[in-house]
């Protein structure tokens, strides 16, 4: 999948701004922003159902334009608000999904029931879309596109208002799908979320690509981002504090009594070398902690911004 | 074209799944023809001879043109309850949506329309396979044609639904009045009758009372209505595939 200067505005607003974007096949890619940053336009374009202002996108090589049917054979999208009928039953949904999808009539009557079992709305089948919760709706909208395991399969703000047990399981359900061999795309503001799911995380921003990466690589990218605490069984001396600044790779190293506070980019570079040189100056360990930046630390660092201030 | 009937089955399935609409619509049309048309046939008295089967040919022209509203304004509900965004992400061409569309307006149509027909043809003593055949193509050609030009203008409901309704209202009192819906276009006075055949209900409704008997000299020619119907049906629909492709989008996300 990939977009080259994809480009969307609605009268004077720029939704999206010449993004380049690319997901890589049996990859969950996880589109994390703020509201208004983009996702879903990014994402209804992908589906087909807006059209861009300029520039393109392809799914498979196939061009969403030009070629929108083709594209909605190979997808399958989970929207942000739970599309449903509102006197129809969620098992009639399903199966008119699954049948518009080709899949075989043998098989689908199982399939539908046991994804229904998976997402808990078994016990809701002969209740009218109407009648659901609102955590019921929008696990029945994510059942579609299990039911159609689609070779791209695309997800709105798949947990949005739905409690945490339920949130585990749609999140296992979506790896799920990637294990059995889609390329899936997961928007979200929910940082727990795009940390459970990414393989990779592109972060959007008023409409921008602000960056890319695997999560540990953006983590990374925070200089200092990684606080280690160690506590030494007896009070951190002058000479450990010069030695450590010595090996490079702290922005800043903190002594108080028996403990040291240092913010470092790699922790797992710094950590073994401290240990040695600690070892090596007489001064015992008792513990070590390591706290890596979360998500919207990451945020701020690539925006400027808390991604929760930005909600 | 399995989807496209599949889809269009679907929303049929919705449609006969509420069959209080149904039997309002003949309910009312039974009323009207009872009271308002018995007494206006009598006022019309000889001007035009049998003016209640002539009344009840166009009550049935006002029922398709408003069963045609309805895909229309079903049209526009989709978009609005959020289901239109769904379809449009279905395997589907935009064309082939709008023909499931169309295969839903044709089947509502016939639902509210047949039965009337059935029942006036009967009654009046008329009852003919054929000829209650080629009025049912009739009132469905014309029915194609409003469908079309309701599906057009629905995209104005994606820009603003106020306006969508006064259109929608001005549209319909406009087409109905200036038409041979209730009067024909032989005793109309001229500074009316060069408006009346503006409308496609004055094609639709003299074509289908040509088809079941009616005098022609009170009527438009048979080939020139048919020819009309058949021309607005097939641009209308043309346009409205065209806005479908090019013009609506499902919906608006920032």
């Amino acid at each position: 999948m990939e977009t080259l200067s994809l480009s969307k505005r609605y009268g004077k607003t720029d939704a999206l701004r010449e993004l380049n974007f690319t997901v890589d096949e049996g990859e969950i890619m996880v589109i994390l922003g703020p509201n208004g940053s983009g996702k879903t336009t990014l994402l209804m374009i992908l589906c087909t159902i807006l059209k861009p202002t300029s520039g393109t996108a392809k799914v498979m090589g196939i061009d969403v334009v030009e070629e929108g049917t083709k594209v909605r054979e190979v997808m399958g999208i989970a929207f942000q608000e739970a599309r449903g009928f509102w006197r129809h039953k969620p098992s009639s949904i399903l199966r008119f999904h699954a049948s518009m999808f080709d899949i075989d009539s043998m098989k689908r009557q199982d399939l539908i029931e046991q994804t229904m079992k998976d997402l808990e709305l078994w016990e809701s089948r002969d209740k009218k879309f109407m009648h659901l919760s609102g955590g019921q709706a929008k696990r029945l909208e994510t059942a579609k596109v299990l039911v159609q395991r689609p070779k791209l399969a695309i997800f709105d703000e798949p947990t949005s208002q739905v409690d945490l047990r339920g949130k585990r399981k749609i999140w296992d359900k979506i790896r799920e799908l990637r294990d059995q061999g889609s390329t899936v795309i997961v928007a979200t503001n929910e940082v727990r979320e795009a940390e459970y799911l990414a393989d990779r995380v592109t972060i959007l921003h008023q409409g921008h690509l602000v960056v890319r990466d695997s999560i540990p690589k953006l983590k990374d990218a925070i200089a200092g981002g990684d606080v280690v605490e160690v506590g030494f069984e007896g009070p951190v001396t002058d000479n450990l504090v010069a030695e450590l600044k010595g090996l490079g790779g702290a922005l800043a190293l903190s002594p108080e009594g028996n403990e040291l506070r240092a913010k470092v980019s790699r922790a797992e570079d710094w950590v073994p070398k401290m240990t040695s040189a600690s070892y090596n100056l007489g001064a015992k360990i008792s513990s070590i902690k390591i706290t890596e930046p979360s998500l919207d630390d990451v945020f701020i660092h690539f925006t400027g911004k808390a991604l929760i201030d930005q909600q | 074209m399995n989807r496209v009937l599949n889809l269009a089955a679907f929303n049929i399935r919705v449609l006969l799944g509420d069959p209080t609409w149904f039997i309002l619509s003949w309910a009312l049309f039974a009323l009207q023809l009872a009271i308002y048309g018995s007494l206006i046939s009598r006022l019309v008295g000889s001007n035009l001879p049998n003016y209640f089967f002539f009344y009840s040919i166009g009550l049935m022209i006002i029922v398709v043109f408003e069963s045609a509203e309805d895909v229309g304004r079903h049209f526009v509900e989709h978009a609005h309850e959020g289901e239109l965004p769904y379809f449009l992400s279905l395997p589907v061409s935009r064309s082939g949506f709008l023909v499931a569309q169309a295969i839903y307006g044709v089947v509502n149509t016939l639902v509210k329309v047949a039965p009337p027909l059935l029942a006036v043809l009967f009654i009046w003593g008329n009852l003919t396979v054929s000829g209650a055949l080629f009025a049912l193509a009739a009132l469905f050609l014309l029915g194609l044609g409003i469908t079309g030009t309701m599906v057009s203008l629905s995209f104005i409901a994606f820009k603003a639904v106020d306006i969508y309704m006064a259109v929608l209202a001005g549209l319909s009192a406009l087409l109905i009045r200036f038409s041979t819906v209730f009067y024909p276009l032989a005793i109309m006075p001229n500074y009316y009758s060069p408006v009346s055949v503006l409308s496609p209900l004055t094609y639709g409704a003299d074509l289908t009372r040509w088809v079941l008997g009616f005098d022609p000299k009170y009527l438009l020619n048979p080939v020139l209505a048919a020819v009309v119907v058949t021309a607005i049906a097939v641009s209308t629909l043309s346009l409205s595939a065209r806005i479908v492709d090019k013009i609506i989008e499902g919906v608006k996300a920032a």
